[in-house]
C-alpha cells in the first residue's frame, strides 16, 4: 500500500524513481544483477572505443600502408617502410643527412624545447611557490594573478603575446618609443624559439606552481619550528627540510610537465606557425603537417610518426604511474 | 646555570590579549610545570620563552640576560613538541644530530653525542630508521633525544605525552622525571593533566585567561588552593563545592549554613568575613566520609567500585553534586540516602570573588 502524498516533493521523488524503477527492474531480469555493470559502462565504452581505441587501432594500418589514398581499401601494404623513411640518416647528429630532415629537425625542436622549457619552467614554478607560501602583502591577489593565464585558452594566449611581438606590435613599438630599434621577435629563428619557450611557461607556470605550493603547505609548520629551535639557518632549512620533503611533488611536476612540453602544439603554432622556417616546428605539428596540411597528404608517415611519439610519451607515463605509486605507498 | 625570569610577559594578537603580563622566576634546575585549561595561554607563554612567538611586552630573562631580541636557536634552550615535529626524511641518527650540524660541531662529536644520547633514551637499535618506523613511544623518546644531544640551559616540554596512550603516558612520565634527576637542568613543561604536574613539578604554575592563578609546589596547590579555580582544577576527582553563608565568626574557624540550616564548622582564617556573607565551601571527595551516622544528608545517585576504592556521585538536598571517594569496597547502592560527614579541618572556605579564607589546620600535614 502507498502512503497518501502529502507534499510535491513526495511526489517528485515518486515520480523520477517510478520512471527508473521499471526499466532497472527488467534490465535485472534480462541481463542478471552481476552483468549488469557492463550495461552502466556502455556508453563511456562506445564512446572511448569510438574515438580513442579504434583510432589508434586505425593509426597502426595507416603507419604501414602507402600512398596519399584516404581510404584503406585504396592503400597499398607497405610493411615498415614509414618508419625507415623516418629513421634514416647517415648522420643522426645533423638533420640536413636525414631523408625526413623537417621530421629530424622537429625532433631536435622538440628535445631542445622539452629541457628549456621544462627546466625554466620548473625553476621558476618553485621560486614563484616559495615567494607565495611566505606571508607577502596581496598574496591573495598574487596567487590569482599567476594562475590566471591557466585558465585561457591556448589560442588566446599566443593570439595576446602575437599582438605584443609582432613587426608592428606592442615591445616593438615601446622599444621605439624610447629610442631602440625594433627587433623581428618572432621572425629571427633564435628569437622566435626564445618566445615560444617563453609563452609557453607564461601559460602553464600556474599550474605547477599551484602543484608545489601546494606541496609546500602540506609540510608542517612544526617541523619548520623544530628546525628554527635546531638553529638552521635559511639556506639549511631550505635544502636539508624543504626541498627534500617537496621532492615527491617537485618529480609529479617534473614528469606532468615533460609530458606536456613533448606534446606542446596550440600555442606555438599560432604564435609562429612553426617557422620562421622549421625553426619552431615541433613534432606534433610536423605530423599534422605531413598528415594534413601538406599536399600530398602522407597518412602513412604522420602515422608512423605518431606511433614513434607515442611510444615516447608512454615511457614518460609509465615513469609518472611509478612515481605517484611510488609516492601513495609511502 | 639557567635561571628563566619571565618580567610582566604579554602577548598581544591583535587586539586579543593572551597572556596578561605574567611575572614568574623559575629557578635553576628547578621542574616548572604549566597548567591549565585549554586556551589558558600556557603553550603561548612557553612558545615566549622559547622564542616561536614574539614577546608584546615584558622582558624575559635568562641568567640575568635579557633574550627577548635572540633568536630561538641562541637562547640555549631545547624544545619538545606534542607532535614530535621529528623530520620525516631523516633517520633517526640524522634527527638527533641535525641541530648540531647546524652549530658546525665536529662530526665525531655529534657521533659521541648522539650515541650516548641514544644509549640513555634506548633508542639505540633504532639510529638508522626513519621516524614512520617508530611507534608513538619510540617517536616520543627521539623528540627528547634531539633536545638533550644539544646540552640545552633549559629544556622546554610542550604537552609532550598528550599523543601517547594512557599506560606509555606513565612511563615516559617516570622516563622524563628521571631525565631532569640525572642532567639537573631547568625544565619548563605544559600540560593540562594535572596529574602529570602533580607527579612531576617542582613547582606548578597554574594558568587561566592568561593570568598566573597560583605558583606553589604540588602539594601548596593540593592543600592551600589560592582560589576557587585552583581549588577545582588541582585534585581528582574534583573537589566538591557548595553555596552557603556565614552565621558566625570566630578567631580560629567560621561556622557556615546551607539553605535548609545544616551549620558546618570550618578551621580557617576569618579574614575578610562577616556573618551574612555568602561564601562557597569546597571538600575534597577523599576527605569526605560517607555513612557515618552524623553529617550531611545525600542521595546517592551513581557508584563506581574499582576494587580497591569507590567513587560514590550524590546529591544533596541543595542540589549540589558531591563526590565522595572512598577507599576499598563500599556496600551502598544507587539510590540510597545517606549521610556525608565534612571534617571541619578539611572545608575550604572561599569568598565570593573566589579568593581562599587561609586554611588553619591541615589534615594531611599530621
Amino acid at each position: 500500500m502507498l502512503k497518501p502524498l502529502n507534499t510535491a516533493a513526495q511526489l517528485g521523488y515518486r515520480t523520477a524513481f517510478g520512471l527508473f524503477e521499471l526499466p532497472m527492474a527488467t534490465a535485472q531480469k534480462l541481463i542478471g544483477i552481476k552483468r549488469i555493470a557492463w550495461m552502466f559502462l556502455l556508453p563511456n565504452l562506445l564512446i572511448f572505443g569510438l574515438f580513442t581505441f579504434l583510432p589508434i587501432i586505425l593509426n597502426f594500418f595507416y603507419a604501414t600502408s602507402g600512398g596519399d589514398a584516404i581510404l584503406l581499401a585504396h592503400r597499398p601494404y607497405v610493411g615498415t617502410e614509414n618508419f625507415a623513411s623516418l629513421l634514416s640518416c647517415t648522420d643522426y647528429l645533423d638533420p640536413n643527412t636525414c631523408r625526413r630532415d623537417v621530421f629530424w629537425r622537429a625532433v631536435y625542436n622538440t628535445g631542445w624545447f622539452v629541457v628549456l622549457q621544462v627546466g625554466f619552467m620548473v625553476a621558476f614554478s618553485l621560486l614563484t611557490a616559495l615567494i607565495l607560501n611566505r606571508d607577502i602583502p596581496w598574496r591573495g591577489f598574487f596567487r590569482s594573478v599567476f594562475f590566471y593565464p591557466v585558465l585561457l585558452s591556448p589560442v588566446v594566449v599566443a593570439l595576446i603575446w602575437k599582438w605584443i611581438l609582432q613587426r608592428y606590435g606592442l615591445f616593438n613599438a615601446g622599444l621605439e618609443d624610447v629610442g631602440l630599434s625594433s627587433v623581428d621577435w618572432l621572425t629571427d629563428a633564435n628569437w622566435a624559439f626564445f618566445w615560444i619557450i617563453f609563452v609557453s611557461i607564461w601559460a602553464h607556470m600556474g599550474f605547477y606552481t599551484l602543484i608545489l605550493l601546494a606541496g609546500l603547505q602540506a609540510i608542517p609548520a612544526d617541523v619548520y619550528e623544530a628546525a628554527e629551535m635546531d638553529g638552521a639557518s635559511r639556506w639549511r632549512v631550505f635544502s636539508k627540510i624543504t626541498m627534500p620533503l617537496l621532492m615527491p611533488t617537485m618529480i609529479v611536476v617534473l614528469v606532468l610537465s615533460l609530458i606536456r612540453a613533448v606534446q606542446a602544439f596550440d600555442e606555438i603554432f599560432v604564435l609562429t606557425g612553426g617557422g620562421p622556417g622549421s625553426a619552431t616546428t615541433l613534432i606534433l605539428q610536423y605530423i599534422y603537417e605531413t598528415g594534413f596540411a601538406s599536399r600530398p597528404q602522407l597518412f602513412g608517415l604522420a602515422a608512423a610518426a605518431s606511433i614513434l611519439m607515442a611510444v615516447v610519451l608512454l615511457v614518460l607515463t609509465l615513469l609518472q604511474l611509478r612515481v605517484t605509486r611510488g609516492q601513495a605507498e609511502n | 646555570m639557567a635561571v628563566v625570569e619571565l618580567d610582566k610577559l604579554v602577548k598581544d594578537y591583535g587586539d586579543m590579549r593572551a597572556i596578561h603580563g605574567v611575572d614568574l622566576t623559575i629557578e635553576d634546575g628547578e621542574f616548572c610545570v604549566f597548567v591549565g585549561p585549554s586556551g589558558c595561554g600556557k603553550s603561548t607563554l612557553l612558545r615566549m620563552i622559547a622564542g616561536l612567538e614574539e614577546i608584546s611586552s615584558g622582558e624575559l630573562r635568562i641568567d640575568g640576560t635579557c633574550v627577548n631580541e635572540q633568536r630561538a636557536a641562541e637562547r640555549g634552550l631545547a624544545m619538545v613538541f606534542q607532535t614530535y615535529a621529528l623530520y620525516p626524511h631523516m633517520t633517526v641518527r640524522e634527527n638527533l644530530g641535525f641541530g648540531l650540524e647546524n652549530i658546525k660541531t665536529p662530526k665525531d662529536e655529534i657521533r659521541r653525542r648522539v650515541d650516548e644520547a641514544a644509549r640513555m633514551l634506548q633508542i639505540g637499535d633504532y639510529l638508522d630508521r626513519r621516524p614512520k618506523q617508530l611507534s608513538g613511544g619510540q617517536r616520543q623518546r627521539v623528540a627528547i633525544g634531539r633536545a638533550v644531544v644539544r646540552e640545552p640551559k633549559v629544556f622546554l616540554f610542550d604537552e609532550p605525552l598528550s599523543n601517547l596512550d594512557a599506560e606509555l603516558r606513565v612511563v615516559m612520565r617516570g622516563e622524563i622525571s628521571s631525565l631532569h634527576r640525572r642532567l639537573g637542568n631547568t625544565m619548563i613543561y605544559v600540560t593540562h593533566d594535572q596529574v602529570e604536574a602533580m607527579t612531576m613539578a617542582d613547582k606548578i604554575v597554574v594558568l587561566k585567561a592568561g593570568l598566573i592563578q597560583q605558583v606553589g609546589s604540588p602539594l601548596d596547590l593540593y592543600n592551600r588552593p589560592a582560589n576557587q579555580f585552583v581549588a577545582g582544577f588541582i585534585g581528582s576527582p574534583r573537589m566538591n563545592f557548595m553555596a552557603m553563608s556565614v552565621t558566625k565568626v570566630e578567631s580560629d574557624g567560621i561556622v557556615v549554613a546551607d539553605t535548609n540550616g545544616r551549620s558546618f564548622t570550618a578551621a580557617v582564617s576569618p579574614d575578610g568575613v562577616a556573618p551574612g556573607d555568602a561564601v562557597t565551601i569546597g571538600v575534597r571527595p577523599e576527605h569526605l566520609e560517607i555513612g557515618s551516622e552524623r553529617g550531611h544528608p545525600v542521595t546517592v545517585e551513581t557508584i563506581e567500585q574499582l576494587g580497591g576504592e569507590s567513587y560514590l556521585y550524590c546529591k544533596d538536598a541543595d542540589g549540589h553534586p558531591i563526590t565522595v571517594h572512598k577507599s576499598g569496597q563500599t556496600k551502598i547502592k544507587a539510590g540510597d540516602a545517606a549521610q556525608v560527614f565534612l571534617p571541619e579541618e578539611s572545608i575550604h572556605v572561599f569568598k565570593k570573588d573566589g579568593t581562599a579564607l587561609t586554611r588553619l589546620r591541615i589534615g594531611e600535614e599530621a
